[in-house]
């Protein structure tokens, strides 16, 4: 395969949040790709960084009191990091749009649903109000919504949890984004409109040939809808492969923990990660070495001094001094 | 139709707080207040004279037909006439009201808007310095009392120790430029005083609806600054932004009228009633009472229906 | 079941108490962290010694002295000259700071006990006619036009020196009410409520030592913000003549200056004012710092 340039392209990454006890380094030094139209999953537990990523992604890390300290993103070769407000607001909701977890507040609860999208799309591609309502409806059929003309006229709290998340989606890919970033979309959702959802936003990535950055904690569901994970622990990366190995032979004695402790990944109730004893390191107090050593079975002397890098093959990358089922 | 069978059915739940303010006051105002038979008798009054003052005073009857007599008053919005000047409380009323409105209105109505205009500014700038200046300047302003601003303003506008720009006191308002002349102190004094209360009450409103999830959508799909701030943090902001301005309406008109028009030697509602108070005119503590009690319960309706106007998730049920 | 409700009661008792702790050990160490709050304590303490000096005669005992010329300017003998009828300015501003703190003092601690309890129970009793009653009150008393309410009061209890102070109490006790209704509606779905009610603790216990307790923040910040509205309603009150009865206040004080300030004696009216202001101006950010140490619901 030609080695082409990546559609993002995240480099050494470092997001540090200003607290009361001190500097919290939530997202440290980071890197990774995402390629055009291909699905790259993102799994950790509760806490370690994921949704900061995205945030960092579409420049919304909430500052005061958070920065980007370090690092570059990089959207078809263009650099995000430190661009005006202006000019990423332009990208923002057109290049890379975003899903949040909780359908139930995420939409304007005083604004109708025909108004909240239209809004983007006036933004975005310039169109009349008119033409901004039936593309509304348009999309709104798209993604499933029976009934769309009355839908748009209806507000937030009129919809199911279901709808909700549908409307979200069908705003996020109603400029044709090149990316779209899902935070845990279908957390919040029952088992059966958690299926419905993924479903959806699957047909739509092979429709519209858009990448997406999946969030998630349900591996399950990663297994299904992406080529590729990453996973993360307290801020960093500690594995990165494609999901067939990563299933059957993960690396990291953290994924192996995770993937060991579900009796069945395609169970898909499961929504929260299982739990592995011991506690994740407070992000103010982190060890000089593994973050994971504490935890892990294999640590040595050495995981409590120094902090291993991610290393190994393009697509096949482990940050472990002793990896397993190597 | 269903704004009307609402508004029936607050109006019948806003009874027992009628009833409540009424009987407290005249409890505490007519039963308990000033007896007035002495004032009223020549002297060495005989005991017959005094019986009879009594009973044209209504004193001699039990206390429940005394309160059930207020009621009525209350319910024909007839209140008789007044103990000190003699004239129909109801035309005493209709003369003070209008100036009384006239005069507070524009300071109210600015005090508001400035106040949200300062907060939205705030919000925009949270954290920074200009934030930061106008919320010490709204606690300077909420530290120094309404009669301090009336005299230093006094003072600055109207004395020859100052700018001397505008009348001392009184009220003699025929045209546009007196109307002016007159109401600008008493405006500012009010802008003066309800600003830092105002600025900071919003900035808490608008900030906390900041924070909310939607917010972080719109900023997600690149809604641009200021129409977050007047599109979609405003109109959320909206539900307690008019309980406050609501509800201030029955205080402020009484409250804050009584002071600024005793002191500037206004001719409203307030002067009236500041000197009912002194002079223990009970017609007429016994009309302001009633009616701001009526005032309340409407304000409490419309507050309600209005509600429903801004949030769609508000039914009137 | 008797013994597990009480393990439970125990524990959930522990676990809340263990909060608390860590609720007003945080508070303690942002509130020493907070200089502006800090400095404004400073200050409210200088005034609160000067208030005691008043009290225990040390010094403002010349206050009702009428011994200088009518509107004297400023001297040895009269720091800030004299008043209409020849008093000392200066004693009487500082007299006025013992006054403040009465004022401040009774009404705060009266009307916070009083929303305390009243609150605790409309809450612990929500949707009964107990809390129908209370809130019914709070609605009429919130209702009544404050300033003729104080004269009602003043009239009926026929020139009571602290028929003031009673109208202030009556009044401002609903909205600590309010509030402490809402945390104890909040409150009384712990676990540790429940148990104790499965194990018969009676009502009043329950309240007033398991619940009361996790609303003291509510109730010092509350307090607070009524300690300066009823310095600053004093003012207003004693200038429409229905404020202080015996001795002085900043409110008679600038009710006096209204009679001179026109005619350029402006002694009477700093004094009390810049006095005033710093005091409440103090007061306002020593409970603004308290609020942010306090209240994890607070927007800064
Ligand atoms: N605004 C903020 N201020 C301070 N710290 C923050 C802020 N936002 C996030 N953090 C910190 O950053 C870390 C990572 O948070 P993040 O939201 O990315 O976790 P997550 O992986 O998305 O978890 P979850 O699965 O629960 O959504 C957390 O420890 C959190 O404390
Ligand atoms: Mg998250």
């Amino acid at each position: 395969m030609a080695d082409t340039t990546p559609l993002l392209e995240v480099r050494n990454l470092t997001v540090e949040f200003r607290t009361e006890h001190g500097i919290a380094r939530a997202v440290d030094n980071i890197s990774f790709d995402v390629g055009f139209g291909e699905a790259l999953g993102v799994v950790g537990e509760s806490g370690c960084g994921k949704s900061v990523t995205a945030l960092a992604i579409l420049g919304l890390i909430p500052s005061p009191p958070g920065r980007i300290a370090a690092g570059s993103i990089k959207l078809n070769g263009r650099e995000l990091v430190g661009l005006p407000e202006s000019k990423l607001r332009k990208i923002r909701g057109s290049e890379i749009s975003m899903i949040f977890q909780e359908p139930m507040t995420a939409l304007n609860p005083v604004f109708t649903v025909g108004n909240q999208m239209s809004d983007v799309l006036r933004r975005h591609k310039g169109l009349s109000r008119k033409q901004a309502r039936e593309d509304a409806a348009e999309l709104l059929r798209l993604v499933g919504i029976p009934d769309p003309k009355q839908r748009l006229r209806e507000y937030p709290h009129e919809l199911s949890g279901g709808m909700r998340q549908r409307v979200m989606i069908a705003m996020a890919v109603s400029c044709s984004p090149k990316l779209l970033i899902a935070d845990e979309p279908t957390t919040a959702l029952d088992v059966t409109t958690q299926a419905q959802v993924l479903e959806e936003i699957n047909l739509l990535r092979e429709k519209l040939g858009t990448a997406v950055l999946f969030i998630t904690h349900d591996l399950g569901v990663i297994a299904e809808l992406c080529d590729r994970a990453i996973v993360m622990y307290c801020g960093m990366i500690v594995e990165e492969a494609p999901i067939e190995p990563l299933y059957d032979r993960p690396r990291h004695p953290y994924t192996e923990g995770l993937l060991a402790s579900i009796p069945r990944i395609r169970d898909r109730k499961l929504k929260r990660l299982p739990t592995i004893a011991g506690m994740v390191p407070d992000l103010l107090q982190l060890p000089d070495g593994c973050r994971f050593a504490d935890r892990c079975e294999k640590a040595t002397g050495r995981c409590q001094l120094e902090i291993p890098t991610l290393e190994g093959a393009r697509k096949r990358k482990v940050a472990c001094f002793h990896p397993v089922n190597g | 139709m269903e704004v009307l069978r609402f508004a029936i059915k607050k109006l019948i739940g806003g009874i027992p707080l009628l009833l409540g303010v009424t009987f407290i006051s005249f409890l505490l105002m007519v039963y308990y207040g000033p007896d007035k038979t002495y004032e009223l008798l020549g002297k060495n009054p005989t005991t017959e004279q005094i019986a009879e003052i009594r009973h044209e005073l209504g004193y001699d009857k039990p206390f429940l037909v005394r309160y059930g007599d207020y009621l009525k008053e209350i319910v024909t919005l007839d209140f008789g006439y007044s103990d000190s000047t003699g004239e129909r409380v109801n035309r005493i009323l209709k003369r003070t009201i209008p100036i009384s409105m006239a005069m507070v209105t524009p300071g109210f109505v600015l005090g508001n808007l400035i106040g949200v205009i300062l907060a939205l500014t705030a919000a925009h700038f949270r954290g920074r310095w200009m934030d930061k200046l106008i919320m010490g300047g709204s606690v300077v302003g909420m530290s120094i009392s309404l009669l301090i601003v009336v005299i230093a303003f006094q003072i600055i506008f109207s004395s020859s120790y100052g700018l001397d720009l505008f009348p001392v006191r009184g009220w003699e308002v025929y045209n546009v430029t007196s109307y002016i002349q007159y109401v600008t102190v008493p405006t500012l004094v009010f802008i003066f005083v309800s600003l830092g209360y105002n600025t900071r009450f919003y900035r808490a409103v608008i900030v906390e609806e900041m924070e909310r999830d939607h917010v972080r959508t719109a900023r997600a799909f690149g809604t641009p600054p200021a129409k977050l701030l007047y599109k979609n943090i405003l109109k959320n902001s909206m539900i307690p932004i008019i309980t406050r301005i609501m509800f201030s309406i029955p205080l402020v008109i009484i409250s804050g009228s009584l002071v600024i028009e005793t002191y500037f030697g206004i001719p409203g509602v307030g002067k009236v009633t500041y000197d009912a108070i002194t002079t223990g005119d009970q017609p007429i503590l016994k009309a302001v009472v009633g009616l701001t009690a009526i005032l309340f319960v409407l304000t409490l309706m419309a507050t309600d229906i209005m509600y429903k106007m801004v949030d769609p998730r508000v039914s009137l049920k | 079941m008797s013994v597990a409700g009480e393990t439970l009661a125990g524990a959930g008792d522990l676990t809340l108490r263990k909060t608390r702790e860590s609720l007003w050990s945080k508070a303690r160490y942002k509130f020493r962290h907070d200089v502006w709050g800090m400095v404004a304590l400073g200050i409210v303490l200088v005034y609160f010694v000067i208030a005691l000096g008043v009290w225990l005669g040390i010094w403002g005992q010349g206050w009702s002295a009428v011994g200088g010329e009518k509107w004297g300017s400023m001297s040895a003998e009269y720091w800030f000259g004299t008043n209409i009828i020849g008093q000392d300015v200066y004693d009487r501003a500082i007299y006025s700071i013992k006054t403040a703190f009465e004022i401040g003092l009774v009404v705060a601690v009266l009307s916070t006990v009083m929303g305390a309890v009243l609150g605790a129970i409309a809450g612990f009793f929500q949707g009964s006619w107990t809390d129908e009653v209370i809130l019914w009150l709070m609605g009429v008393l919130d209702s009544i036009p404050f300033y003729l309410f104080v004269a009602a009061v003043a009239f009926a209890l026929g020139g009571y020196a602290y028929s003031m102070h009673l109208a202030m109490i009556a009044v401002f006790w609903t909205i600590t009410a309010r509030l402490v209704r809402g945390e104890v509606i909040k409150l009384k779905n712990f676990e540790f409520v429940e148990a104790a009610h499965a194990i018969g603790v009676p009502h009043f216990l329950i309240i007033f030592r398991h619940i009361m307790p996790n609303t003291l923040h509510i109730l010092l910040v509350q307090s607070t913000i009524v300690f300066v509205a009823a310095i600053k309603t004093e003012v207003i009150l004693s200038f429409l003549g229905l404020g202080v009865k015996d001795g002085v206040s900043w409110g008679l004080m600038i009710a006096e200056s209204t009679q001179e300030v026109l005619a350029g004696h402006f002694n009477n009216f700093v004094a009390a004012s810049v006095l005033m202001f710093g005091l409440v101006m103090a007061f306002n950010m020593f409970a603004d710092s308290l609020q942010d140490a306090l209240d994890p619901k607070k927007v800064s």
